[in-house]
């Protein structure tokens, strides 16, 4: 598969900070991959990296085939993007700011304009300047802008930003379209797991400058560690039951947990041992480890 | 030059819907409207009398109402005057977009940032000479309104190639401002540039040194018929120019090759 986004060994530090560690990530074109990360993580130095607008202090970066460098040099005609909060200028109207991306774009298509406003949503605001839009719709403005010029690559820098619930489905909607239709590579920075789970193809987690997996979205399902959740009415004896039967049992309040594999795959046996102990479960349920945690878990800000 | 073309009109758009093209014609104005001001005083020298302080000080600046002095506060203002103005509007046009947080999006774009930045400076060009193409006419219209005496055509015309003269100097010295903007992120350093060098160009001239100052430059051009100058030679022609390609080269590669990590 031919790669959209390329970086070898990116690294980038500011002084003393390394914001990016060695960071060697390759996007296939046509697939949405998520890049998760916390605050300050490094998604958006990388981004920021990737659109040429940083130098790395070492490694390189390919965008749609072609290193990006020094002095701006790119295939900036086949890319959109967003990067942090959506900037515009504020004394003039959401049109004006579009025709002005449009026209440093080199698009001669007038309509170009129309046509992405009307596709995000904005034509009630056209005519308003820029300076009094609220956040979501200051973010579909930028949104526009990336999406101007019908793009092969989108990068994203947290494009769910500011948007209300169904501003998020609308969006993730849009570019879950242009991927599948249109074959669009979207290379999107997040903190917000679920929004990742639900649109990524691939996700890479970096965390402290570090990318420290990459794997394919249905991976994320199978990595995220289950557990057998007991409830009874006499969690005593059953945790002395359980432990007798040689589980290994931990109780959070009054759920018994259990994460042995034999236990989650045969939950009917932990259920007839809790019976013959004379406390029989209320409750008996497999459950997957949430995001959040598994995230944490693998960042290593949770045990 | 087509993308030098969208790039303008972008600038030229920004400008036009900015309240700043506004300010800055509002504070030139200042110049022509004080000047008259003083003219008209100076010329009934009974009332500029009754009129206490402000008389006393047009005495000082003007002397004698007539069109050589008249003309000559008007270059004098425009050389220093010009200096702020044209440092604001400077300071304006390429600070922004570090303030508006909207540099980010004009650095991935087919338009080569080359080609953005020098949009910027053709457009604080075009400004500045508007600028003093209008204090020119409307200097004349409120000298002709004032009435004042010893008008002539040659003295006229000799004087609006000195405005334009001392109008280019200044706006010579003006991408060293562009750069502070752009390396500064903003409007204070450099306005701060602008106010750290109208008082060295002023311990220049008071040192004997402000021919070899490019900042004093158009300071002592627009007060040449005044006695006290240094002679402004070729040398302090070649200082400007100077200064104005060093700060060019200077934005530009800054604008090419720094790290826009914010």
């Amino acid at each position: 598969m031919n790669s959209s986004v390329e970086t070898n060994g990116l690294s980038k530090s500011f002084g003393k900070v390394h914001a990016v560690d060695s960071v060697s990530l390759r996007v296939g074109q046509g697939e949405i991959y998520g890049f998760l990360g916390l605050n300050g993580a490094g998604k958006t130095t990388t981004i920021r990296a990737l659109l040429g607008m940083i130098r790395p202090s070492a490694g390189s970066v390919s965008v749609l085939g072609q290193a990006v460098g020094p002095n701006g040099r790119g295939p900036w005609r086949r890319v959109g993007h967003l990067v942090e909060r959506p900037a515009a200028y504020p004394e003039l109207t959401v049109r004006e700011n579009l025709e002005i991306a449009r026209r440093l774009h080199g698009i001669l298509d007038r309509s170009a304009t129309s046509h992405v406003i009307e596709r995000l949503g904005l034509a009630t605001y056209a005519d308003r300047k820029a300076g009094g839009l609220s956040t979501g719709n200051l973010q579909r403005l930028g949104l526009a802008r990336a999406l101007l010029h019908e793009p092969e690559l989108l990068i994203l820098d947290e494009p769910a930003n500011g948007l209300d619930p169904a501003g998020v489905v609308e969006i993730r909607e849009l570019l879950a379209s242009l991927a599948r239709e249109k074959g669009v590579t979207v290379f999107m920075s997040s903190h917000i797991l679920t929004e990742v789970d639900r649109l990524a193809t691939r996700i890479g987690i970096i965390h402290k400058g570090h990318l420290l997996v990459e794997l394919e979205a249905e991976k994320l399902e199978e990595l995220r560690s289950q557990r057998l959740e007991i409830k009874t009415r006499n969690p005593e004896a059953a945790q002395c039951a359980l432990a007798q039967a040689g589980y290994a049992v931990k109780a959070s309040g009054s759920t018994l947990l259990l994460y042995e594999a034999h236990a989650i795959e045969a939950p009917e046996e932990v259920a007839i041992i809790l019976v013959k102990a004379g406390a029989p479960p209320t409750r008996l349920a497999v459950e997957q480890e949430m995001l959040e945690d598994y995230f944490l878990r693998l960042t290593g800000e949770k045990e | 030059m087509k993308a030098f073309l969208s790039a303008f009109w972008a600038e030229a758009l920004k400008a036009r819907r900015s309240k700043v093209s506004l300010l800055t014609v509002a504070a030139f104005l200042i110049f022509p409207i004080i000047d008259g001001l003083f003219m008209f005083i100076l010329k009934d020298p009974e009332r500029a009398r009754g009129m206490g302080l402000i008389s006393v000080k047009a005495q000082i600046t003007a002397g004698v109402a007539d069109w050589p002095t008249y003309f000559q506060v008007l270059l004098l203002g425009t050389a220093i005057g010009g200096a702020i103005v044209f440092a604001f509007t400077t300071a304006w046009v390429f600070g922004r977009e570090f303030s508006d947080h909207t540099v980010k999006e004009i650095l991935a774009l087919p338009t080569p940032r080359g080609v953005i930045v020098g949009a910027k400076f053709v457009l604080t060009a075009l400004w500045m000479l508007g600028l003093t193409l209008m204090i020119f006419v409307i200097g004349l219209g409120i000298g002709k309104a004032v009435d004042i005496p010893g008008w002539s055509p040659g003295l006229a015309w000799s004087s609006f190639w000195s405005l334009m003269l001392i109008a280019l100097l200044t706006f010579m010295l003006m991408p060293f401002v562009a750069l502070f903007a752009s390396v500064g992120r903003g409007y204070l350093p450099p306005l701060g540039w602008a106010l750290l060098t109208m008082a060295l160009a002023q311990i220049a001239i008071v040192l004997g040194w402000g021919d070899w100052f490019p900042w004093s430059v158009p300071g002592l051009l627009g007060s040449l018929n005044g006695s006290h100058a240094e002679p402004v030679g070729m040398h302090s022609y070649v200082v400007v120019v100077l200064t104005f390609v060093a700060g060019i080269a200077a934005t530009f590669a800054w604008w090419q090759s720094a790290d826009q990590a914010r």
